[in-house]
């Protein structure tokens, strides 16, 4: 057992070096940064919710950054689009710290962080189902035929269209900012990196190509946590050190090992195992808000 | 033997902080085993011990023992079913609700002391925590009161124990041959870090007779301390070094792992 200074509460170490590990593994495994498993699993664990979001922010930076250090040498970080979409995640982040805040204040913090969950949880392990499963019985899904064929979307027509070399893109700076934006204020809120939003995003409505997809995310996320961490320390002072310490310690060994095994196994499979986790994970928080409480009243304000 | 102790108590009872009240007399002898609780790596939550020896030879009158923790504001709020979701709504403030309340007495507070003396010497938590904002309409203040005490007593932050403490209880009032009392409540570790007082009351006949406050510092030491210095008086630095320490991480396994 080991005390945490700010949570104010004693954890196993043991425990949380496991599941910190686990969260690690599994996002090495299928190259997310797996904060959307992180920060449940540690409200899960008894720690108050403010604490795990900023917390989390923390071991975010550790493991993208890890990250984009084997990514740069691959030459597969594209900075332009990176630090346009780290403009927007600043200022959506900003965003994002203020509005939990006031959530905090107004004690819907928790419903608000398990709506999201649920909403964002059930859609992506959805989607992932899906295409693993399209993939396994050897058919492409939509979304990626449309790809390969050159569709010019939103992101062509706008104004302010600026040159993307490493992506080969010609496109508005629009879409990005308004990308970065959206994903640093779910960042905040949420304790996520938001890649699992913004991989997605980039490939399908940005027409990024799909080798510097990860890198660049990559680096959007290390920014936007990193921002996350020094405002929540500020405005919420609700990081804690030790917590952060056991989880980048975990995140990090974790995420290595992750990576070598799933460079041992099939992409389809992982997908598919990932997308039953995360949609389990949403019928949790489903039950929460759906089930009648056996209490009907809730403390809330104080320090939470 | 019992005699010295009580001598011994009533020696340490007269450095600790006297607080009258009107006629009260404050010369109940009382003393906690430590006066200081720190808080370190290991921490897990902690035990107060108050002794203390009524000063009635013939050993007449009830003895209570109430472990307060500073007070501060909280909010009840009631879970409303809007659009099949549970919602927290109708939010409630009180002022003055206590972080952390043990009652401890040698027999049913109930039968030790009267209503109107609970609530003026506020003797349980309800009566500690004062109704700041307006109830909705409809709704029962007494309903939120009691689910203020009640959600706090799930948190053990709440505690009241009659009689001796048992395997089975975290806390009990013992008494002992010669007017001697001991009083043991655990503290749980998520009871908050601050400075708690520990008043002993003596009631006969359901009058208050006499009192005595003795003060109890929960602190931080070593490594919690510092970082928990360095987080409210340097926050800014504070998330500095965690995202430092964040690059560091990532930094020295992507290194350590490529050799492999």
């Amino acid at each position: 057992m080991i005390y945490l200074p700010i949570a104010e509460m004693p954890v196993n170490l043991l425990f949380v070096l496991l599941v910190s590990g686990g969260v690690g593994f599994v996002s090495g495994l299928v190259g997310v940064g797996g904060g959307f498993i992180m920060t449940p699993s540690l409200i899960l664990l008894g720690v108050p919710a403010p604490v795990a979001v900023a917390t989390g922010a923390s071991q975010i930076a550790a493991t993208s950054f890890s990250g984009i250090m084997t990514q740069t040498r691959r030459k597969a970080v594209d900075w332009r689009m990176g630090m346009l979409l780290s403009i927007g995640g600043m200022l959506g982040s900003a965003s994002g710290v203020w509005l939990f805040e006031r959530l905090l204040r107004l004690g819907q913090l928790d419903l608000i962080v398990s709506l999201l969950y649920l909403v964002l949880l059930a859609g992506v392990g959805g989607l992932m189902l899906a295409e693993s499963f399209a993939v396994m019985r050897g058919r492409a899904i939509k979304g990626v035929t449309i790809f390969r064929r050159p569709i010019r979307t939103v992101a062509h027509t706008l104004p302010l269209r600026m040159r993307f070399p490493r992506s080969g893109l010609y496109i508005s700076i629009i879409p990005p900012l308004l990308l970065g934006y959206g994903v640093g204020a779910l960042a905040a809120i949420m304790g996520v990196g938001g890649g699992f939003i913004l991989i997605p995003a980039m490939i399908y409505l940005l027409r990024m190509p799909t080798n510097v997809v990860v890198g660049t995310s990559l680096f959007q996320v290390l920014i936007v946590a990193s921002l996350v961490v020094i405002l929540q320390s500020t405005a919420t002072r609700t990081i804690d050190l030790v917590l952060a310490a056991l989880l980048m310690l975990g995140g990090v060994i974790g995420a290595q090992l992750g990576a070598r095994v799933g460079a041992g196994l099939k992409n389809e499979h992982i997908r598919a195992l990932l997308g039953l986790v995360l949609v389990a994970a949403s019928l949790k928080f489903l039950w929460d808000v759906v089930i009648p409480p056996t209490e009907a009243y809730v403390l809330g304000g104080g320090m939470w | 033997m019992k005699r010295l102790l009580a001598f011994a108590l009533l020696a340490f009872a007269a450095s600790a902080q006297a607080q009258p009240t009107g006629d009260v007399a404050s010369n109940l002898p009382a003393a906690v085993a430590e006066d200081r609780i720190t808080v370190s790596s290991d921490y897990r939550g902690s035990y107060v011990t108050v002794f203390g020896v009524n000063p009635d030879r013939r050993g007449r009158g009830d003895i209570v023992v109430v472990v307060r923790g500073p007070t501060e504001s909280a909010t009840v709020m009631r879970k409303r079913r809007v659009f099949g979701l549970w919602i927290n709504t109708a939010p409630v403030r009180f002022r003055d609700a206590p972080s952390f309340f043990a009652v401890l007495s040698n027999r049913p507070l109930r039968q030790i002391a009267s209503p109107q003396s609970i609530w003026r010497y506020r003797l349980d938590a309800a009566a500690m925590a004062r109704l700041e904002s307006e109830v909705p309409a409809g709704a029962d203040p007494a309903a939120y009161r009691s689910a203020l005490v009640r959600l706090r007593e799930v948190q053990g932050l709440y505690q009241e124990y009659s009689g001796r403490a048992s395997p089975d209880r975290r806390g009990g009032l013992t008494m002992y041959q010669g007017g001697l009392f001991r009083a043991v409540v655990r503290l749980p570790a998520n009871a908050p870090i601050a400075e708690y007082h520990a008043d002993t009351y003596l009631f006969r006949d359901g009058r208050l007779i006499s009192q005595q406050r003795v003060t109890i510092n929960i602190a931080r030491v070593g490594v919690e301390r510092s970082i928990h210095d360095l987080a409210t008086n340097a926050s800014f630095l504070y998330g500095i070094v965690t995202v430092l320490l964040a690059l560091a991480a990532g930094w020295l396994s992507a290194l350590l792992f490529r050799r492999t």
